[in-house]
């Protein structure tokens, strides 16, 4: 299937918005307004949400126009773009996006058609389901290891490439000694912690100790 | 608005296909791409390893999600193809390496989309490209300080440390310190500490600073 490559899946979606917002400002408008007010990097509610390597969200207001010869269409609705690449299969990537972000989901969604019939995680799966596109072709330049694995994999690339420039020359005793006290503190199988928090943008706040 | 998260950045790009014909001869095109014989069509993509995941999508009007009676159905003639990246570097240095080094794969994977101007030269292609682009309202990155290429050497890391720590236990201190210079010398393509992304964009950090203002002004 074209949303997956291994084990990485590749979500699109196409939500057509209401024709009107109920407000004095179109939806279109109003969803562009939250969220850009939404918090980004470790603060941004889809880092909550298991799984997901990225996604982004925008609006498609309509189709690009190409100028002379070519001619002039439009879209009859505009959509709330959904994309994301995540790890494993859709139905429990959107159960825990119901589960862990369900205030901004609600939010974001508002204003799509068909949304105010989502009030549970299996409606909220189907919903997107129906507005679901299927990727033509997937392409992954990464890996498609479950998201705590990469975030593991991270932390120890950065703490192993400190630990090996600040042993430099050490003796085999002193070097092993030193290996077992790091194996200690970094607990190589243990993905819950310590590792790297999903979504942190500097190294103050990176390491879930 | 901002297409960047860390060090990633997030290109959408919506070109249009001239009718079910050409869409489903581009459709064929990635279907054979996505076979063994015709994957190393791809090597250059890998190659450039800028990357971490990107997808194509054909649409055509009935493909458009219609959810409700009361929504118009879209009548279109043309098909359109959404392209979406998650990828390192700026735009420029992006839509620049792809044009230089696979010209002939870029020519491939956009065949023939109306207004298509062909990947070299540079300008036309530039200005395709801009004009095509839509802007993302919100991006999310699960490891801004990560490339493409750290997750990959991350996980070599990882699977290396582990497999080093079972196989050294019993070492003594000269076996292990044999084993563990091996093991420096097989990741030394891996390893290097990760930080935040430089500027790449001016815009982009003003945002973020002004976030930062808004956010101790309001706490």
């Amino acid at each position: 299937m074209a949303n997956e490559n291994g084990n990485a899946y590749a979500l699109t979606t196409l939500c057509p918005l209401l024709e009107v917002s109920g407000e004095d400002t179109s939806p279109a408008a109003l969803i562009r307004d939250r969220l850009h007010r939404v918090n980004t990097g470790a603060s941004s509610p889809m880092a909550k949400v298991p799984n997901v390597y990225f996604c982004r969200f925008l609006i498609l207001d309509d189709v690009i126009y190409e100028s002379k010869p070519h001619h002039l269409e439009h879209l009859q609705s505009q959509y709330l773009v959904f994309e994301a690449s995540l790890h494993g299969q859709l139905a429990p990537y959107l159960k825990g996006m119901w589960e862990q972000a369900q205030p901004f989901v609600r939010s974001m969604w508002q204003f799509c058609v068909g949304f105010s019939e989502v009030n549970d995680a299996a409606s909220f799966t189907a919903y997107i389901q129906k507005c679901q596109v299927k990727t033509t072709f997937f392409f992954n330049g990464s890996t498609d290891e479950p998201l705590a694995e990469q975030l593991k994999s991270l932390y120890l690339k950065q703490e192993f490439s400190k630990f090996a420039y600040a042993h430099q020359g050490w003796s085999g005793k002193d070097l092993q000694a030193a290996f077992k006290d790091f194996i200690a503190r970094v607990e190589p199988e243990n993905l819950a912690r310590p590792t790297w928090r999903a979504g942190a943008t500097d190294l103050k706040g990176v390491v879930i100790p | 608005m901002s297409n960047l998260a860390g060090k990633a950045n997030a290109m959408t790009l919506i070109t249009p296909i001239d009718g079910p014909v050409m869409a489903l001869i581009n459709k064929t095109i990635f279907f054979f791409l996505g076979t063994k014989l015709f994957s190393s069509k791809l090597k250059g993509l890998l190659t450039l390893s800028m990357i971490h995941y990107a997808r194509w999508v054909i649409v055509s009007a009935r493909d458009f999600p219609r959810l409700s009676q009361s929504q118009p159905a879209e009548d279109l003639d043309y098909s359109y193809m959404l392209f979406f990246s998650n990828f390192n570097g700026s735009w420029a240095q992006y839509v620049d390496s792809f044009s230089a080094a696979i010209p002939d794969g870029l020519d491939g994977l956009w065949w023939r989309n109306v207004g298509w101007p062909q990947s070299v030269p540079e300008q036309p292609f530039h200005r395709y490209v801009t004009d095509n682009q839509l802007w993302t309202s919100h991006y999310y990155s699960a490891y801004p300080m990560a490339a493409s290429n750290d997750v990959k050497s991350a996980k070599n890391v990882k699977d290396k440390l582990r497999q080093f720590i079972g196989d050294s236990e019993r070492d003594d201190s000269d076996a292990f310190l044999t084993r563990y210079n091996r093991l420096l010398k097989s990741l030394h393509h891996d390893l290097g500490q990760m930080a935040p992304t430089p500027i790449v964009s001016l815009a982009a950090q003003a945002v973020e600073e002004r976030r930062r203002t808004d956010g101790r002004a309001n706490a």
